[in-house]
């Protein structure tokens, strides 16, 4: 049997949860109570024996992670970048006795102002800076028939993932073995090695179960893995390092709000003449994905929307919060938010309805982007709209609940109803050039007809695997339970990236697919068994460049729209959702069924996030009562959600899709809440401020 | 503490025995207020408890038919099991909307009531339907009505040293009964209260008007009750509108946005009156 | 304190401080691992049992409340025919779980199906709604809950009819 034979094996993997190895030593986390200044020293009581203190001085190898072009401190040392940043960790056998010196710890940091502000900010706050134009905006909005302006704003989001992060280091002969829950193997592994001063070999990483991760484990896991690596290597032991979920909640990296200011200009025939963005990513202290969360928002920001005459200028805006980055996706939501709940007012303004503004105005075929190459193909959302109105009577609601809005002048006038639309992309491919360059699959068909997959990225949910099993035993005609995916070790799977923006079916999917063919071509003449690699290289000038990015990145895009119908309740004007469609267009769909649950899973999360999860920064931290009283919204509370595919053709490829609910719903229960409201609402989740607009209303 | 003095009362009688000993310890029945706030690894626990969920006498149920009798030990969970006739439709409101289902099946209804730091889901519901709870301690038992449990200043008053045993809920017919619950519903905040509202018409005249909201205060206003009743419905625009700066005015107790949120469920209660 | 509880049918007898909770009990002390200590608040769900044939958050249960009294874990759970049922309608509709709310959902389910037959979508997400995990969609939970009872309700006929 080959090895890793049980085709589901990222659902056999373990939960960190569970792995206590007997006699190992547990970590916890000695963390700054001050968000900015220079951290003088870490006092601990004497401490007993088998139980050590590690601060920054003591690790063998670079105090440093890399992620995404960015490099972050493993422990701080010299300055204090954010509350919370990890200073020292505690380490030994009982956990109870760690508690007791826990608090006896004092962290001493001479206090500086922290930089909260992150809408107004000073240049050295900049992490990041992209500025941009298409034509000529100055004069497109001089002779402008109409300019709408409006600025949006998405606040920080808890992912809520499965399972709290950690990591278990332990020694298996001459390697240091890592075990954790991650999205990316490989930079567990190179992390490791590089903070302990060893080569990667020296380091095997076994990744445990993920769960649903929403991008929260993208690098974050390698930094709490080096921490376990230290304690491991210095106190000779295994180590274990599990945050709590309140620790977790307090301090891990967080959805990175963002603010977009949008000034657009309308020609007579209402159509989008030029459009004037200026956005701002708060991305926290540190900034491991500042580059990548700005790219990604900037092309979004451009929505579905031809403009010919376009001028950008965002920032990725660094504070003395946690570093805050991914969520369903990396930074392109927010933008979609703003954009689309524009196109709404933009409608209004031109005296369409929304469906007539968007199909006037949508891309298409050689239309330019503010990135990269014209268009090579028409996009598909007249046809999105089309299956999302018929499915959803968008077009006789939005109708009639605009005539309600207008006649309305009390709220006991019948129901207050709203209904929304909201395109989107999905690019699956990194746009900052700050990424990993080089992704590889391997297979092998042994002499039994036996296929072996190996890929760092079959950390992914079952479904993926099945889908990768699906497309080799077609291409080689084998029975696909003749397939097999090997555990996604670091010695045993090749490097094939981050497991992000839906890659494990954009890019993955497709090197198993290259290397299933190259195996094919060579199988009737070579002997078996036989085995093949496939890489995929970035080109070196896929980076963001003012006004380009190499190629065209929707040229693989995935395209989607939402329509989202809210009630406002008649005693406490909140809204209840009453509907949600979704329709996407997402290439070759190997399992309907395992699709559609994806994205009503995300879209249930999306929901979740437009009304319930709310969470603030006080002085750029997180309070307990923000962890204590965080709630996603309860399932009963999520309408039927439909989902409706666009038939591609059948040799086209698989398309990741995955992050469209949160790029799309959020846009479409905004406008659909302030359609129903009689208010344009810029903000989410909807907070107090709403309520208050609501009550004036 | 790791180590907590745990006493387990066999009756009521050894309970009270305890309670005038150790004056000091705390009564620990499903303990979920105890525990909402904790997320550490082990509990933090007063260093006396009595555990007093299991006693008999302080879970019995009893029905007649102008009231139902309810023991304070009673989970939330079977107070929701109790048959239609003896479960008042608001009170069935509050209760279905406290945290989950494995949390009512822990947490009792006598706990939700004797709070000291605020009011909790059931409060305002009970005090809409003016529901009496019996104390004991040494000098014996007496009843009291809930809403006597919160001040001039509609803060909690629950008394030290006391017991809630029972709850006693008058049972009457309501042609309009209203629950919500404002803020983060699974976690009681400085924003967060439950808003309760019962109403009976007898012949198109209003009969009984009762408005209850309370999170960390309570806001019972009886006089503007009193002046409501009698009233034709529906009530006029301007007879509305006067009530409702009442109640507004009332509300600057509040923090500004429970004040805010207050005004707009009545508004919406008043309107009710109104059609 | 000592002292002694029924433990998946079994007595058992267990020394713990009273700061304990049953969650780290039954996993470090028993090797229970179906029930995970995540939230510590009783907000995740993930930590569930079933106390007396009512499901309670094991992270809420200091050790001294479950003395004298009835506890099954998923372990337990799983030795029935109710556990056979569920995961099989799990598997029919298709429903793949994370593996960190599995004992959560599976044994709210059992609750839900042993107070309702046949339970309707909100009554279904309404029990679900304590186990606020995000990996699963409502539609695909609420086939699968109506496919357990579905088997759940021809196994009992057929017990019944022999």
């Amino acid at each position: 049997m080959p090895e890793g034979e049980n085709p589901r094996a990222a659902q056999a993997e373990p939960r960190l949860s569970d792995l206590l190895p007997a006699g190992g030593l547990q970590v916890v986390t000695i963390r700054s109570p001050s968000p900015r200044g220079r951290l003088l020293g870490v006092e601990a009581p004497h401490l007993p024996k088998g139980y050590l203190l590690i601060e920054a001085r003591d690790l063998p190898g670079a105090n440093r992670i890399s992620c995404f072009g960015s490099e972050l401190p493993i422990l701080a040392e010299g300055r204090i970048a954010f509350s919370g940043e990890p200073v020292a960790l505690l380490a030994g056998p009982d956990t109870a006795v760690l508690a007791d010196i826990v608090a006896k710890v004092k962290v001493r940091v001479e206090e500086e102002e922290p930089l909260v502000n992150w809408e107004s900010f000073s240049s050295e706050q900049v992490a990041a800076k992209r500025v941009a134009s298409l034509g000529d905006p100055e004069l497109a909005f001089s002779i402008a028939d109409k300019v709408v302006e409006r600025s949006y704003r998405a606040e920080a989001l808890e992912h809520w993932y499965s399972e709290p992060q950690g990591a278990l280091a332990s020694f298996d002969y001459d390697k240091l073995e890592i075990r954790c829950a991650t999205q990316w193997p490989y930079h567990v592994r190179d992390s490791v090695a590089r903070a302990l001063g060893t080569k990667p070999e020296d380091v095997v990483v076994r990744p445990t179960r993920l769960g649903a991760h929403l991008d929260g484990k993208l690098w974050y896991p390698s930094l709490l893995a080096c921490h376990a690596a230290l304690a491991a290597f210095l106190g000779k032991r295994s180590a274990r390092l599990l945050l709590s979920r309140e620790e977790d909640f307090l301090y891990s990296p967080k959805r990175a709000p963002e603010a977009v200011a949008l000034r657009a200009a309308l020609d007579k025939s209402g159509n989008l003449s030029a459009l004037d963005v200026r956005m701002s990513i708060h991305v926290g202290a540190q900034a491991p994905l500042a580059e990548e969360l700005l790219s990604q928002a900037c092309l979004a920001v451009q929505g579905a929307y031809v403009c010919p005459n376009l001028r950008l200028e965002g920032y990725a805006v660094t504070t003395n919060s946690p570093p805050l980055g991914a969520f369903g996706g990396l930074g392109a939501a927010p933008a979609f938010l703003a954009i689309e709940s524009l196109s709404t007012e933009l409608a209004e303004a031109a005296g369409m309805d929304p469906i007539e503004w968007k199909s006037r105005n949508l891309l298409r075929k050689g239309s330019r982007l503010l990135a990269g190459d014209p268009l090579k193909e028409d996009t598909p959302f007249d046809a999105i709209a089309e299956q999302l109105c018929r499915a959803s009577d968008f077009r006789r609601k939005w109708a009639a609940y605009e005539l309600v809005r207008k006649r309305r002048s009390c709220r006991s006038e019948g129901p207050m109803r709203g209904i929304g639309l909201a395109f989107a992309h999905q690019t699956g491919v990194f746009l900052s050039g700050s990424g990993p360059n080089s992704y590889t699959v391997e297979a092998c068909l042994d002499k039994d007809l036996r296929l072996l997959l190996k890929t760092s990225a079959a950390i992914c949910k079952g479904g993926i695997a099945d889908i990768w099993r699906q497309s080799a035993a077609e291409i080689l005609g084998i029975p696909a339970d003749k397939v097999s995916i090997a555990p996604p070790d670091t010695d045993g799977s090749p490097n094939s990236g981050p497991v992000t923006l839906s890659r494990g079916l954009s890019v993955v999917n497709r090197l198993v697919e290259r290397a299933c063919t190259a195996i094919q071509k060579r199988r009737f003449r070579d002997p078996l068994p036989i085995s093949a690699k496939a890489i995929h290289r970035l080109p070196s000038s896929s980076a963001w460049e003012p006004n380009r990015v190499a190629g065209s990145p929707l040229e693989s895009a995935a395209w989607g729209g939402a329509v989202v119908e809210v009630e406002l309740d008649s005693w406490t004007l909140e809204p209840r959702t009453l509907g949600l469609w979704l329709c996407v267009e997402g290439g070759r769909i190997v399992s309907h069924a395992r699709a559609a649950s994806a994205l009503r899973a995300a879209a249930s999360a999306a929901l979740s996030s437009c009304m319930r999860e709310r969470l603030a920064f006080e002085r750029g931290a997180i309070s307990r009562e923000a962890f204590l009283s965080y709630e996603t919204l309860p399932l009963a509370e999520v309408p039927p959600i439909l989902v409706e595919f666009l038939e591609a053709e059948r040799r086209s490829p698989a398309k990741g899709l995955g992050e469209l609910p949160f790029d799309t719903v959020p846009a479409a229960f905004l406008s659909a809440v302030s359609q129903a409201a009689g208010i344009h609402f810029t903000t989410l989740p909807l907070g107090p401020d709403a309520l208050s607009a609501l009550e004036d209303a | 503490m790791l180590v907590s003095e745990v006493h387990q009362p066999r009756d009521l009688s050894e309970l009270l025995s305890l309670m005038r000993r150790l004056p000091g310890a705390t009564l620990y029945a499903g303990g979920t207020e105890l525990l909402r706030e904790q997320a550490s690894r082990y509990v933090t626990l007063p260093p006396e408890l009595v555990s007093i969920a299991s006693l008999l006498e302080l879970r019995q149920v009893s029905l007649t038919e102008r009231f139902v009798e309810l023991g304070a030990c009673l989970t939330l969970t079977e107070v929701l099991e109790l048959k239609e006739s003896a479960l008042p439709e608001l009170l069935a409101l509050a209760l279905r909307g406290v945290a989950t289902a494995p949390i009512r099946n822990l947490a009792t209804i006598g706990g939700n009531l004797a709070t000291r730091s605020r009011f909790m889901d059931v409060w305002p519901a009970l005090a809409c339907l003016d529901a009496l709870v019996e104390l004991r301690d040494g000098s014996g038992a007496r009843w009291i009505n809930l809403n006597r449990l919160a001040d001039d200043d509609g803060r909690p008053a629950f008394p030290a040293g006391v017991l809630l045993s029972r709850i006693r809920i008058p049972l009457e017919r309501w042609d309009a009964v209203a629950l919500r619950k404002v803020g983060r519903c699974g976690y009681p905040s400085r924003d967060s209260a439950v808003f309760a509202l019962a109403a009976r018409a007898e012949k198109g005249i209003l009969a009984e008007f009762r408005l209850a909201f309370a999170g960390e205060r309570a806001l019972r206003l009886r006089d503007v009750e009193s002046r409501i009743l009698g009233r034709r419905l529906p009530l006029s625009a301007k007879e509305r509108s006067a009530f409702a700066v009442e109640y507004r005015e009332a509300a600057t107790v509040l923090s500004p946005e429970l004040a805010l949120r207050f005004g707009t469920l009545v508004d919406g209660a008043l309107d009710l009156l109104s059609r | 304190m000592t002292f002694s509880f029924i433990l998946n049918g079994e007595d058992v007898l267990v020394k713990a401080r009273s700061a304990d909770r049953l969650v780290d009990l039954l996993r470090e002390r028993f090797g229970l691992l179906g029930p995970l200590a995540d939230c510590r608040h009783g907000a995740c769900g993930k930590c569930l049992i079933l106390l007396d044939g009512r499901l309670a958050p094991s992270c809420m249960l200091p050790a001294f409340k479950v003395r004298g009294r009835e506890v099954i874990t998923l372990e337990g759970f799983s030795q029935t025919d109710e556990y056979a049922d569920i995961k099989g309608g799990f598997e029919e509709a298709g429903l793949e779980l994370c593996g960190f709310c599995d004992n959560g959902r599976i044994l709210a389910v059992a609750a839900l199906l042993e107070r309702n037959a046949r339970p309707s979508r909100d009554e279904i997400l309404g029990e679900l709604s304590a186990v606020p995990c995000r990996c699963a969609d409502p539609e695909t939970l609420t086939q699968a809950v109506a496919a357990a009872a579905e088997r759940r309700a021809r196994r009992l006929y057929h017990r019944a009819r022999q």
